[in-house]
């Protein structure tokens, strides 16, 4: 069960191959940064290997004007959250 | 409680890295967990710079890594090779290396990347920041 922290946005195509690749059955997405773009719902297929897996943090979504615009199958969180999903998750990857 | 360490790979207000670091350090700190270790590797070493001099009204990275050394005792670790490629130099290496002035001070220590390895068995979080 691992934490996977990825801060590219859904135009960086590689980087969200080689990670739905390595992402695990019990894992969990946390979108940071720049990623927060693909928690659009416009931002088509780019979430759809994490199995609705998906967490993106509220300041960076509001920081880009997105906070209204996320796709209900993604769970939105504020900085504790991101801290709580450390905590349940015993390991954290990073994607960039 | 968990033992945090932090491993920063990007310099300061070039990307988002840096004070998504630093933010998460605070909500480490304010949840009652222990920020134990700080590791600024690759340009991440500039975060460092005892000389940086932000607009008053922007956020003091540098500031705000020191804050957390002095309020909860985190370890501030720069890696010593990719801080002597980049200008960060404590009295020590300046002196050493003949250059002409220090740009990095404590808390702030050069450490090489063994100290990194340490960090990641001591601790029992380790979050990496990238650009």
């Amino acid at each position: 069960m691992m934490l996977h922290l990825l801060n590219r946005s859904p135009r960086s195509t590689a980087t969200y191959q080689d990670l739905s690749e390595a992402f695990g059955a019990d894992d969990h997405l946390l979108l940071i940064e720049d990623a927060c773009y693909a928690a659009q719902p416009s931002a088509g297929a780019a979430l759809e290997p994490f199995g609705g897996r998906v967490s993106v943090l509220q300041e960076d979504l509001v920081a880009r004007g997105l906070a209204e615009r996320v796709d209900p199958s993604v769970e939105i969180v504020d900085m504790n959250g991101f801290l709580a999903l450390t905590e349940t998750h015993e390991r954290c990857v990073s994607w960039f | 409680m968990l033992n945090y360490a932090l491993l920063l790979h990007a310099a300061p207000y070039s990307h988002q890295a840096a004070l998504s670091a630093l933010r998460f350090a605070d909500t480490v700190v304010a949840n009652g967990h222990r920020m134990k270790t700080v590791f600024f590797y690759h340009d991440g070493v500039h975060n460092a710079s005892a000389l940086m001099a932000p607009p008053q009204d922007e956020v003091h990275l540098a500031d705000g890594w020191k804050r957390l050394h002095r309020e909860h005792g985190t370890e501030l670790l720069v890696c010593v090779a990719a801080g002597l490629r980049r200008g960060l130099l404590d009295v020590g290496e300046a002196s050493r290396h003949g250059a002409m002035s220090h740009s990095l001070e404590a808390p702030f220590e050069l450490t090489g990347v063994g100290q990194l390895v340490d960090a990641m068995l001591t601790s029992d979080r380790m979050i990496t920041f990238a650009p």
